[in-house]
C-alpha cells in the first residue's frame, strides 16, 4: 500500500543523482524528467519536464531556478518534513533543475513561519559546498550552482508562483497576468522555473531510477508516489507517501481515522466530500493530490469548517480583483448566515452558487479561482436547504415571512 | 540596546546589496530586530534602493509579518485554521486573553507582548501550535501556552 521513495528509510546518498545527472546532457536530464510524467508537486500539477523544457530553450545568459517553500495551503506540511529531514536532497535537485536548463542561481523562497528551517538549510548548503556539490565548476563538469534562501513575510498568495516572483523583487505579492510565463520572463525577467521543494525532491530518485521506474510507482498516466499532510481529527496526524492514484480510503487506514463525516482532500480550494467519498482516488483526474488532507468526525459542524476557511481566504487575498476580493467577503457572511439560521432554502442559495462561479471563471489567480469550492463543496454535501423560504425578508423577495 | 533604525538598514544593506529585489530581506531584518518597521527604516531603504518610500510602506503594509507600528518585543502568533480550531485553539486563545489582558493584535502596556492570531503554520500535525519569535510550540493545553508565554523577558 505505502510506496516510500521520499521517505524511504535506504536512501540513495546526497549527491549522486547530481553526479549522474552530470555525466549526461542537459536535455537528456530535461528528456527523462519529462518521460516520467511527473506533474508538479505544489498543487496546480504542470508536467514538471515539460515546464524544464521551455526553460531550457529560452535563450538567456542567466535563468533562476526557484524553490517554493511557501507551503501555506492550510493544513498542508510536507514541505516542512522535506526540508526537516532531507533538505540536501532538495539542493540537489535543484542543481539538477539548474543543469537542465542551463541556469546557475538557485533562490529558496521559504515561509516567514519556518524560520527555524533556516539553519537546517544553511547546514545543507555548507555540506554540498564542502564536498564540492555546490559552487563553481562542480565536479569538473564546468558547471557552476549556487542557491540563497530568501524569506517570505506571511501572505499565503505568495506561493503563487508570478506573487512569489513579485514579492522576491522586492513588492507586494500580487500575481502577475501571464503570459508571459515565467519560463521566458520570470525573476528579474530572466528565464525561471518556480517549482515545488516536493518536486525538487523527487528529482534525483527519478534520474538515478529511470523514469519508466518513476512511472510504474503510480497508476496509469498519474506517476510516481505523492506526499500526503494529514490532520484533523485521526488517530495518528503526519506525513504519508503513497503512489499517486490510490484511494482515499488507504490514506485513512495509515493515519488512523476511525469517525468520518467529511474528508477536505487538496486544502481549503480542493475538495470536501463526504464520508460515502472514500472509495475515490487520490490523482489529478479525482480528488486534487495537493498536500492536505484533514478529516472532520461526526461532531464537527461542516458550517463552522467552512467560515473558518472563507475567513482564511478574505484574509487572504490581495484584493487586485473585484470577484475575489469581495466574493470572499460575501460568501463568508454567507456561511454566518447559514450559521445563525438566516440562510436556509434552495432560493437565497442560488445567488452565492452564481457568485462562486463567477469568481472562477473571472479571478486572475489560483486562489479566486478555488476559494468558492469548499463553499460549494460543503452547502451541497452538508447544509439541508428547504424548498420554502423561512430565511428573513430581508434577504428573500417573494419570501412568506 | 535597540539600536537605531538606520544603522540597521545600513547593515542589511551591507550584507544583502541594495538592489530593489533586496528589500524584503531587509524588511526582515528590521523587521525581526525591532519587531516591527518604522518609518526612519522606511526612508533609509527607499533611498538606498531608489524605490519611492510610499512603495516601500505599501510593501510593509502588504505583509502579515510586516507592521509599521510598534509591537512588543515579545511576538505570540497562534494558529486560528481548522486543525488546530479543532483541537483546543479558542480555549488557548481565551486563556491568554484572560491572563495577559490583551485582545489579538494588541500589546500589553508594558510593550512586552503582542498577541496575534495567524492562519496555518504548517504544524497541524501537532495541533494545537504556536509560534513565539519564530519558535515553534505545539500540542498545546491553555496552561502549557500561558507558561511559556509567562516566561517571556
Ligand atoms: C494561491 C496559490 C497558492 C499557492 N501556494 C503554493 C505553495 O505554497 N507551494 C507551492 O509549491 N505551490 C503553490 N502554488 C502553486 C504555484 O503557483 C506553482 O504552480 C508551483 O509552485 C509550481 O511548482 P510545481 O510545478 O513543482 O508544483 C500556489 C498557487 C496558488 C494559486
Ligand atoms: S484572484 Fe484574488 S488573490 Fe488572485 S490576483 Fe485576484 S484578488 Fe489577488
Ligand atoms: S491548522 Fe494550525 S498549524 Fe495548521
Amino acid at each position: 500500500m505505502e510506496k516510500k521513495v521520499l521517505l524511504a528509510e535506504n536512501q540513495p546518498e546526497f549527491g549522486a543523482g547530481l553526479e549522474k545527472a552530470l555525466n549526461m546532457t542537459p536535455a537528456d536530464v530535461v528528456y527523462e524528467v519529462r518521460d516520467s510524467g511527473m506533474k508538479g508537486r505544489g498543487g496546480a500539477g504542470f508536467p514538471t519536464g515539460v515546464k524544464w523544457n521551455l526553460a531550457g530553450a529560452a535563450s538567456s545568459d542567466v535563468k533562476y531556478v526557484i524553490c517554493n517553500a511557501d507551503e501555506g495551503e492550510p493544513g498542508t506540511f510536507k514541505d516542512r518534513l522535506l526540508i526537516e529531514k532531507y533538505s540536501e536532497r532538495l539542493i540537489e535537485g535543484m542543481a539538477m533543475g539548474g543543469y537542465a536548463i542551463g541556469g546557475s542561481c538557485g533562490i529558496i523562497y521559504l515561509r516567514a513561519e519556518y524560520p527555524y528551517l533556516i539553519p537546517v538549510l544553511e547546514r545543507a548548503r555548507q555540506n554540498f559546498l564542502d564536498r564540492g556539490l555546490l559552487g563553481k565548476n562542480i565536479r569538473g563538469s564546468g558547471f557552476d550552482f549556487d542557491i540563497e534562501i530568501r524569506p517570505g513575510a506571511g501572505a499565503y498568495v505568495c506561493g503563487e508562483e508570478t506573487s512569489l516572483i513579485e514579492s522576491l523583487e522586492g513588492k507586494r505579492g500580487e500575481p502577475r497576468n501571464k503570459p508571459p510565463y515565467p519560463v521566458n520572463s520570470g525573476y528579474l525577467d530572466k528565464p525561471t522555473i518556480v517549482n515545488n521543494v516536493e518536486t525538487f525532491c523527487a528529482v534525483p530518485h527519478i534520474i538515478l531510477n529511470g523514469s519508466e521506474w518513476y512511472t510504474d510507482l503510480g497508476v496509469g498516466d498519474c506517476t510516481g508516489t505523492k506526499l500526503f499532510s494529514v490532520s484533523g481529527d485521526v488517530e495518528r496526524p503526519g506525513v504519508y507517501e503513497l503512489p499517486m492514484g490510490a484511494p482515499l480510503k488507504d490514506l485513512l487506514e495509515l493515519a488512523g481515522a476511525e469517525d468520518i463525516q467529511a474528508v477536505q482532500v487538496g486544502g481549503a480550494s480542493g475538495a470536501t466530500v463526504p464520508a460515502s467519498g472514500i472509495n475515490r482516488t487520490l490523482s489529478f483526474k479525482d480528488l486534487p493530490p495537493g498536500g492536505s488532507v484533514i478529516v472532520f468526525d461526526s461532531t464537527i459542524n461542516m458550517v463552522d469548517v467552512l467560515e473558518n476557511f472563507m475567513d482564511f481566504f478574505v484574509h487572504e487575498s490581495c484584493g487586485q480583483c473585484t470577484p475575489c476580493r469581495e466574493g470572499n467577503l460575501r460568501l463568508m457572511h454567507a456561511a454566518q448566515d447559514i450559521i445563525n439560521g438566516d440562510l436556509c432554502c434552495k432560493a437565497c442559495m442560488a445567488p452565492y452558487f452564481e457568485l462562486a462561479e463567477a469568481m472562477k471563471i473571472s479571478s486572475k489567480c489560483g486562489l479566486g479561482q478555488t476559494s468558492a469550492n469548499c463553499f460549494v463543496d460543503i452547502v451541497n454535501n452538508f447544509v439541508e436547504l428547504s424548498d420554502e423560504c423561512h430565511c428573513g425578508e430581508y434577504r428573500c423577495e417573494g419570501g412568506d415571512e | 540596546m535597540v539600536r537605531n533604525p538606520k544603522e540597521i538598514v545600513t547593515e542589511g544593506i551591507s550584507e544583502f546589496g541594495n538592489g530593489r529585489e533586496r528589500i524584503m530581506q531587509i524588511l526582515t531584518k528590521v523587521n525581526s530586530e525591532l519587531s516591527y518597521v518604522p518609518s526612519e527604516a522606511i526612508e533609509a531603504i527607499a533611498e538606498a534602493t531608489n524605490v519611492s518610500a510610499a512603495e516601500v510602506y505599501s510593501v510593509v503594509s502588504f505583509y502579515s509579518f510586516f507592521s509599521s507600528k510598534p509591537r512588543g518585543r515579545n511576538i505570540v502568533r497562534l494558529c486560528s485554521t481548522i486543525s488546530c480550531a479543532m483541537a483546543g485553539q479558542g480555549d488557548i486563545l481565551r486563556s491568554l486573553i484572560d491572563e495577559f489582558g490583551i485582545e489579538p493584535f494588541e500589546t500589553t502596556g508594558d510593550g512586552r507582548l503582542t498577541l496575534e492570531t495567524t492562519p496555518c503554520i504548517g504544524l497541524c500535525d501537532q495541533a494545537p501550535a504556536m509560534l513565539v519569535n519564530g519558535e515553534p510550540h505545539v500540542k498545546l493545553t491553555p496552561e502549557k501556552a500561558c507558561e511559556i508565554v509567562r516566561g517571556l523577558e
